[in-house]
């Protein structure tokens, strides 16, 4: 029996323009789970992560992580939350401009107090040797290329041993080259038991999950279970997903 | 067509740093339109006022003369005098609301036909037409003694004629205008009275013989015959060919009273210019930092318009028109609110300067100062605005604007410990050319402040400073006794209070030198003068001068002068430079034994000043002994009537100057970090993606505007501890005062930094509120 570490209940997210984007969601993220969610362009897939992430106000519903509500927590709370449990990979890079990648990385620990400032830089280090950016660690994030710049900011997210990794489609910046190797990084930890809710529209992204989410005009349409992520099988989980995929008429 | 679409967008686009502009230029042209209509109506008015009054060229107060009039026809015989005008008057001490006055009064015969003088309305709020007579009874005063005694119509004040109570009491009418004796500076004060009020004091002044307390005596306007002629050489030819010197309390030019009453006022003022020139200079920098900011967030819009055929100059024309109108509207409107303004300083001043200051808009000179201002205004613009030639279609394509121009090794590190203090100074030193004009500001506005509180510090609470550079020599208390009551006497009551850890006696009696009036100090204690350079008078022959009259005579130590006074005339060497800014600086001191070889000597010229064990006691001394000798004994603290007038003016300086500092930083700060919320909003995203609260995020923000404050107040501290003394300095000696040294204590070096910065990090503070409005959805990408 999967542990839900986050749940969602009847989310709603309408704008002021009265354009509906999220219409009574009811959704659950299990442990140590790769989801992904998936959607065409305008579904609300982006806006569900931040939903679920707390970093936007939803306006119906409510959001539980790890059974606790978070959608009433004040504003010091949820930024502890941030700092403490989860992690966040966006599609741009959105590193600090005036902090080195190893600074980037350190602050965000720092800031969530997961050790003594030793311990943090020892494991920015280490995370940055894990995601293969340690020779650009004292570089400015205008220096490396987008996908060190990535990989730093997987490392960031990481810093805080995070309960949940949220990436919103963390390879739409990237090169193919680049964009393998983030998956990879984000495989890996996932492997080492690290909890992921990511956003794609991306095949190739969508094959590393386990649980796939599809939404359509603000709602969840269904989902689909697969294995946990083995290269050899990629062909395989490609036709999966594609046969799933035409099957909601993507 | 084009072009006012453009301005129109560009107005829209910026219109929250041109409003700083606007508000910036607001306040520099309200300050200096006030300072100037102050400093051009009250430059003018005195001297005309004056004229209105009846000064002569020279006016001599005279005393113990059997017949002005007879002296005022033999100065007029003369022929470099082209006639003199005489007013009776009566000296006398007086008190009001229980106060004892510090000199003496002179009730001036009032005579309507003369129409010298200006009557107040009861309220003060304008003029009022003369009275055709004053009632037996009333007498009309100066505003000023609002101020100093807290003196309301319907007071009575009391004249001490003659001794065993032989009193005029006198019930004030109303106020009139004096430009000489109403202001608070000056401690003798006019009382106009009746012709009946007049004649009663006469007669108890006749009958009291040695009881007499007040003097008759009159003021003689001599005016001369060529008015462009030396005053010092046509006084001395007035007292070498008249009996002048033997009746006259002493002698003032025209100019020399003018000077003397603008000297405050014009110090004051060109304080004020400075200020309002500060403003400028802190306007400026953050125009600049304006210009630069709108150059990089419109860097795009430039390259596109280069490509649809828009040159550099064009643009810059925008961008200047741009400026020049927030500039000109808050110029305009600033203009406009002086008039208020002056309006309400006029009125203030009134109660200190006993002058009713016209608040007429000085318009030719402002329109100089805002041509001036503008001039230099659009030079630096344009000046700004040369980057906008480097502005290429290809460069704005390629965001050359947003290069990183700093390398990390040199930044200081980022630290778990003092982590918002450390991520405050990378933001500072990373993108420092956004806070350069902020720390302008700051280092501006702490010189300025430090500067006012040193001076501050220096005048004291209690004036002892200013005190110290008018009197020649230091004490507690002085008593000088006017009848039969010994030395003795008074310093039983004083011991009874207080010991009394040292003694000395000083005169001040009118002497010529070299044919010329003067006031000697004449001192028992010679070393206990001021003194500058040099040596004390310590010889019967030797005498001290200050700096002003060594300028007047172009004399020096070593020299010699010849000095008067009833007895004769001899030659004294000048042993030495002492301070002493009485009758702004026109004084010399000399020993008593130097002194006697000249003058007569009779027992109520000196006064005793004593040094008191607690000197806490010195009212209680002083109201005792009043209410033991009365009039017998006039009784004098180290301060003057003027003295409160100063100290407030300084104090309101003071707070005109904060709150102009506070509105300035608040701006500033405003402009400032507007420009950098919007420039870091993905930034303040990010820190908040990461787990940063936006209390800790408006400190970080916060403590940047503090560090720049820090950096400015330490610089701005550094060059006022340079720069005061031989600045002020130079203003204090229009002002007769030679030895001004600012010596403060630790805190007042320290506040003007201190509040700087604190007003800069609350502004900071508040200026990051809305980095609690920044929402984590900036960071989807679109």
């Amino acid at each position: 029996m999967k542990q839900a570490i986050l749940k969602g209940q009847q989310l709603c997210k309408t704008f002021p323009d009265g354009n509906e984007i999220l219409q009574s969601v009811d959704v659950e993220i299990y442990n140590r789970d790769f989801t992904i969610i998936m959607g065409a362009s305008g579904a609300g897939k982006s806006t569900l992560l931040y939903a679920l992430s707390g970093m936007d106000k939803v306006t119906g519903g409510k959001v539980f992580y790890r059974e606790k509500e978070i959608t009433c927590l004040s504003e010091n709370q949820m930024a502890s939350l941030r700092a403490k449990e989860f992690g966040f990979v966006f599609q741009q890079t959105h590193l600090v401009s005036n902090l080195t990648l190893f600074e980037n990385v350190a602050v965000a620990g720092y800031i969530g107090k997961t050790g003594t400032p030793k311990e943090i830089q020892e494991k920015a280090r280490q995370l940055l040797r894990q995601m293969k950016v340690e020779n650009a660690k004292d570089r400015l994030p205008a220096n490396v290329s987008g996908g060190e710049a990535q990989r730093a900011a997987i490392a960031r997210a990481m810093i805080g041993s995070p309960g949940l990794l949220f990436a919103d489609e963390p390879t739409g910046a990237l090169n193919r080259s680049n964009t393998e190797e983030v998956l990879d990084l984000l495989t890996a930890l996932n492997r080492n038991g690290q909890s992921i809710l990511m956003v794609t529209h991306d095949m190739r992204a969508a094959v590393r999950g386990n649980r796939l989410l599809y939404l359509e005009d603000g709602k969840l349409l269904d989902q689909l279970s697969l294995p946990p992520y083995e290269e050899a099988e990629i062909k395989q989980r490609e036709a999966m997903v594609s046969q799933w995929l035409s099957n909601l008429q993507w | 067509m084009e072009f006012i679409t453009l301005l129109k967008a560009n107005l829209k686009r910026h219109k929250g740093g041109l409003a700083g502009i606007f508000i910036l230029l607001f306040l520099v042209s309200l300050s200096l339109v006030t300072v100037l209509t102050i400093w051009e109506n009250s430059n003018s008015y005195i001297p005309a006022e004056m004229r209105r009054a009846g000064f002569g060229d020279l006016t001599v107060w005279v005393s113990g003369i059997p017949n002005p009039d007879l002296l005022s026809n033999e100065i007029s015989a003369l022929d470099t005098v082209e006639r003199t005008e005489s007013q009776k008057i009566i000296y006398s001490n007086y008190v009001l609301r229980e106060q004892e006055s510090d000199s003496e009064g002179q009730l001036i015969l009032y005579n309507p036909k003369e129409n010298r003088y200006r009557f107040f309305t009861d309220s003060l709020s304008g003029y009022q037409p003369q009275p055709e007579k004053i009632q037996p009874g009333e007498v009309y005063v100066s505003p000023s003694m609002i101020s100093i005694f807290g003196a309301e119509i319907g007071d009575e004040i009391t004249f001490p004629i003659a001794r065993a109570g032989k009193n005029l009491i006198l019930k004030i009418a109303g106020w009139y205008e004096d430009p000489f004796m109403g202001s608070s500076m000056i401690g003798m004060k006019g009382f106009l009275i009746d012709g009946s009020s007049y004649d009663a004091a006469l007669a108890i002044l006749q009958n009291a013989g040695i009881d007499a307390l007040a003097r008759n005596g009159a003021m003689i306007h001599i005016f001369a015959a060529d008015p462009e002629e030396n005053r010092s050489l046509f006084s001395a030819e007035i007292n070498e060919k008249t009996s002048l010197s033997s009746y006259a309390e002493f002698v003032h030019s025209k100019t020399a009273i003018s000077g003397f009453m603008l000297v405050l006022q014009n110090a004051f003022s060109g304080f004020l210019f400075a200020f309002a020139a500060v403003l400028l200079l802190a306007a400026m920098a953050m125009l600049g930092y304006q210009i630069q900011s709108a150059i990089q967030q419109d860097f795009v819009n430039m390259g596109i318009l280069k490509t649809v055929g828009f040159t550099s100059k064009r643009l810059c024309m925008i961008q200047l028109l741009q400026y020049l109108i927030a500039i000109i509207c808050g110029m305009l409107l600033g203009l406009a609110a002086a008039v208020p303004m002056s309006q309400n300083v006029r009125f203030a001043t009134l109660t200190t300067t006993g002058i009713l200051i016209p608040a007429k808009l000085p318009f030719s000179l402002c329109l100089l100062s805002f041509g001036s201002i503008l001039s230099v205004l659009i030079g630096f613009i344009l000046w700004k605005l040369r980057n906008v030639r480097h502005v290429t279609p290809m460069g704005a394509i390629r965001g050359e604007t947003e290069k990183q121009l700093f390398s990390v090794k040199r930044l200081p590190a980022i630290r778990a410990k003092g982590l918002y203090a450390s991520l405050a100074l990378r933001q500072l030193f990373t993108s420092k050319r956004r806070y350069i004009g902020a720390c302008l500001v700051a280092i501006l506005l702490v010189f300025f402040a430090s500067l006012a509180g040193r001076m501050d510090a220096w005048l004291g609470t209690d004036g002892k400073g200013m005190m110290d550079a008018f009197n020649p020599a230091d004490h507690d208390l002085g008593i000088q006794s006017f009848g039969e009551l010994t030395q003795e006497t008074f310093e039983k009551t004083i011991r009874s209070y207080s010991e009394i850890i040292d003694v000395y006696v000083l005169a001040m009696p009118n002497v010529t030198v070299n044919g010329v009036d003067f006031t000697a100090n004449v001192i028992d204690q010679p070393e206990r003068f001021h003194l500058i350079e040099g040596l004390p008078a310590m010889a019967d022959n030797e005498i001290v001068i200050t700096e002003f009259v060594a300028a007047d005579f172009g004399v020096g130590i070593g020299d010699s002068l010849t000095i008067g006074a009833d007895l004769g005339n001899h030659a004294y060497r000048i042993s030495g430079i002492y301070s002493c800014a009485n009758d702004m600086g026109q004084n010399i001191g000399i020993s008593r034994e130097g002194y006697l070889k000249i003058g007569s000597d009779f027992p109520n010229l000196w006064c005793w000043h004593y040094f008191l064990a607690d000197p806490s006691q010195k009212a209680a001394i002083t109201a005792e002994l009043e209410n033991a000798y009365g009039g017998d004994i006039h009784i004098h603290e180290n301060t003057w009537p003027g003295l409160y007038g100063i100290i407030s003016a300084m104090q309101a300086l003071i707070l005109v100057l904060y709150s102009m500092s506070v509105l300035f930083i608040l701006i500033v700060t405003i402009m400032t970090g507007g420009r950098i919320l919007t420039a870091e909003q993905k930034d303040f995203g990010i820190y908040k993606a990461i787990g940063f609260s936006s209390a800790s995020l408006r400190m970080t923000f916060a403590f940047r505007f503090g560090i720049m404050a820090v950096t400015g107040s330490v610089l701005g501290t550094v060059l006022a501890a340079v720069f005061t003394d031989p600045l002020v300095s130079f203003f204090m000696k229009l002002a007769g005062i030679s030895n001004f040294a600012s010596a403060p204590d630790l805190g007042t070096v320290l506040f003007p930094g201190a509040i700087i910065t604190l007003l800069f990090l609350c502004f900071g503070w508040l200026a990051a509120r809305k980095i609690e409005k920044i929402d984590l959805t900036i960071l989807v990408a679109e």
